[in-house]
């Protein structure tokens, strides 16, 4: 699995994490290019049938990024979010999915490093964990088996 | 615990009751079947009507789901037994009904059974309450004593489980759904219209009973009842191909209730755990 | 005609097996349903009858009709060839054998030839199975089918105890019958045997409904309100029509993924709020008992006009497993009071 590069799709609040990202570009700070990055107005505005929908589209990983709690920029999005994004993990869980594939993290506009680091370490347990064939739909390895 | 005949003679006068006195114009309980194994859903609409009322130990199927068919504003009475009676509390919560278009008949329900097999409902499977937890009029006497079992022993099983084996025990269970859709329609708490698998824009899954298709939908389903659904089990009694989907949605209630601390549909006055945040919500849940 | 014990069974299908894909009763959680036999041992004889009807042997529930890759000045598309290889459908009882029948008329006789539903119900040997109990929800006496009836199948089946005779009705059937391994020889004791029990059949009674004039009585009371109280209680989920050997409605949709895709059909249900509405937004059955009636009318009365027969075969599935215990024969029977 040394060749194995994740696709991980990363969704980004437009606030905090988004410009997170930005901070951590024009930075240079270095992280892997695995995460494709959607950017979000607001982590509440996510639909947890994106994160099933990415998975079987081919997702590896899905890492949701939004403010700290407290720190919304529509005040009490993300406090929303916590607890459809809580439910989103058990129910992956439940599901047999590998918990460790969704992972939520609040990273502000000003942590472009912790961005990084996260990016990083995520990429690095998305790799360990190898690719994602449980969701994976039928026609998208099917499609994938013809490109290699 | 009261008597099943002497429940039918009280629903029908309570029905007959309220239709002569205008309160209400339908009175949602159970008519005649083709036998007495078949009881169906019956709406009452004139005081005559409600000498056909019936109530014996088949009648399972959770009433509630009827109410959100009635235009709103429409004065309806409809008659619970336990879980049902959550249903109805969750409706109003959504504000789907309002309190006073409706009048809650309370049915103390014991030694129902099943209409597949004739045998008693399996106590594990249901959500363990005996007595409605809202009501106007309670037709019988309360059950007394706790429930023997808890309403999520049965999902030990699947707890005990590694991920894997529950991937392969759903991924079993879930290409085995012929798409009828006879979950979300007997569920009272799935009313949207269109139901996200409907829509073509965007198209959340395939229309067709492919497993990547059902995978979307019944995950999606699940996620939507989290924190509703009230485990009333109709979705798992009205599936034909025995799909246990009561098993996916007792996890989710579990899950719910332990990290939102509060049950779906016990108290009108309550927010849905969904809808609602404390800013002293745990970070934990997240990991 | 020939025989075997019951414990030779998975040897039966066995031998089935050389000549074709086998499809017969498996059990599956509290049900039975119609499977391509891989292991032999799977395949059972003790069943009342399956969730499921066996239509979806000729008209499964998604069939692929073409495949697509879109590029910049359209797409390359190919259409899925036709050819399904022989098969064999075993333990198939009267009513659904009859619907059989039923949907040949829609599908190849009615002047529009289905091509999909020719393939395999010419590439398909049909092995019925008498009853030798009755179900109060069955009601296929009302169409002149009766429990041990041979109609239509090229093999019928007939349980005597620890036996099951086999005989041959049509001359694909006994050649089959003639070149399968493993059978006996049945003797005149069993011949007999046999047709005792087909004569036998009509005397295990079904519910039974006098057809004389419905079609046109439901024709008269389409705009009755006795469609809204007959509805009252359905919830528009499709089991009736998924499970009925005789519902035929398919819809053609395209699924892309990417550049690539299908165009396949798959079973609609007139129960369905999606079901004929239209692209510019119209739905000619926006109401439920709008799509109630529909579905009964469908096959009591339009069929009869246009095929001269009920498209309803009396199995007792709809009412078997509607979750809320809708009966068709019940409200057909009401129908003609109203």
């Amino acid at each position: 699995m040394t060749d194995f590069e994740p696709r991980i799709l990363g969704i980004a609040c437009n606030w905090c994490t988004y410009t997170g990202a930005d901070l951590a570009g024009t930075t240079r700070l270095k992280y892997p290019q695995n995460v494709r990055v959607v950017r979000v107005m607001c982590s509440s505005r996510i639909n947890p049938s994106f994160i099933i929908r990415a998975f079987q589209l081919g997702a590896d990983g899905v890492l949701v990024g939004g403010c700290h709690p407290g720190d919304c920029h529509y005040g009490t999005g993300n406090l929303y979010a916590r607890r459809r994004l809580a439910a989103t993990k058990k129910l992956l869980e439940f599901a047999g999915m590998e918990p460790e594939r969704f992972r939520v993290e609040w990273i502000s506009a000003s942590e472009g490093k912790k961005f990084a680091e996260v990016v990083e370490e995520f990429t690095g347990q998305i790799k360990a964990l190898g690719p994602q064939t449980k969701f994976r739909m039928e026609r998208i390895k099917t499609a994938e088996a013809a490109a290699k | 615990m009261t008597d099943m005949k002497e429940i039918e003679k009280r629903l029908r006068e309570e029905a007959k009751k309220l239709l002569e006195s205008g309160r209400v114009s339908v009175v949602l309980a159970y008519g005649k079947g083709c036998d007495e194994r078949h009881p169906m859903p019956f709406a009452a609409m004139k005081p005559e009507e409600a000498d056909e009322i019936v109530f014996n130990e088949y009648c399972t199927p959770n009433l509630a789901r009827y109410l959100t068919k009635y235009p709103a504003g429409t004065k309806m009475a409809v008659a619970v037994k336990g879980c049902d009676s959550r249903a109805v509390v969750v409706l109003l919560q959504e504000g789907k009904v309002n309190r006073e278009d409706i009048v809650i008949l309370g049915i103390p329900a014991a030694g129902m059974k099943e209409q597949k097999t004739g045998k008693d409902v399996d106590a594990s499977l249901t959500c363990g309450l005996a007595n409605p937890v809202l009501y106007d009029v309670l037709l019988g006497q309360e059950i007394k004593g706790a429930a023997a079992e808890s309403p999520y022993g049965i999902i030990s099983k699947l707890d005990a489980m590694s991920g894997d084996e529950r991937w392969e025990f759903w991924k079993k269970e879930l290409a085995r759904c012929i798409r009828c859709y006879a979950c979300r329609k007997a569920c009272p708490m799935c009313y949207c219209d269109p139901c996200f698998i409907d829509q073509t824009k965007p198209q959340w899954g395939d229309k067709t009973p492919t497993f990547d298709g059902n995978l979307m939908y019944h995950l999606t389903r699940f996620y939507h009842l989290a924190g509703r659904c009230v485990d009333c089990g109709e979705c798992t009694r009205a599936c034909p191909v025995d799909i246990p989907l009561n098993l996916f949605h007792k996890y989710m209630a579990r899950e719910c209730e332990e990290m939102f601390g509060q049950k779906a549909g016990m108290d009108p006055s309550q927010k849905p755990a969904m809808v609602d945040f404390k800013v002293e919500d745990s970070d934990t849940w997240l990991e | 005609m020939k025989k075997f014990a019951i414990e030779y069974l998975s040897g039966v299908i066995a031998s089935l097996q050389q000549k074709g894909k086998v499809f017969a009763p498996v059990k599956e959680k509290d049900g039975f349903y119609f499977r391509e036999i891989a292991d032999p041992g799977d395949a059972t004889l003790d069943f009342y009858n399956t969730v499921m009807s066996p239509k979806h042997l000729f008209f499964p529930q998604t069939e692929d009709m073409i495949k697509y890759r879109i590029n910049k000045e359209g797409a390359d598309s190919a259409p899925v060839p036709i050819n399904s290889g022989p098969q064999i459908l075993f333990g198939v009882r009267p009513p659904d054998v009859r619907s059989f029948e039923l949907m040949d008329l829609l599908f190849e006789e009615g002047g529009i030839i289905d091509p999909y539903w020719v393939d395999k119900r010419k590439n398909t040997i049909v092995i019925g199975y008498a009853f030798d109990s009755v179900d109060p929800l069955d009601f296929y006496n009302t169409f002149d089918i009766h429990a041990a009836d041979p109609r239509g199948s090229d093999i019928f089946l007939v349980r005597k105890d620890r036996t099951v005779l086999a005989r041959a009705f049509t001359g694909k059937g006994e050649a089959l019958l003639d070149g399968l391994a493993g059978l006996e020889n049945a003797s005149a004791a069993d011949e007999k045997a046999f047709e005792d029990a087909v004569k036998k059949g009509p005397g295990l009674k079904t519910r039974k409904l006098d057809l004389n004039g419905v079609a046109k009585k439901l024709e008269a009371i389409f705009d009755a309100p006795y469609w809204q109280k007959a509805s009252m209680a359905c919830l528009n989920c499709g089991v009736c029509t998924f499970v009925c050997p005789t519902c035929s409605c398919f819809d053609i949709c395209d699924e892309t993924l990417f550049r690539d895709g299908r165009r396949c059909r798959t079973w609609d249900s007139c129960m369905f709020t999606n079901f004929t509405l239209e692209a510019s937004g119209h739905n000619p059955r926006t109401r439920a008992f709008q799509r109630f009636r529909q579905r009964i009318n469908h096959k009591f009365s339009y069929y009869v006009s246009k095929f001269g027969v009920t498209s309803c075969v009396g199995c007792g599935r709809c009412s078997r497993y509607c979750p809320v215990n809708i009966d068709i024969f019940s409200v057909v029977e009401k129908a003609k009071e109203v």
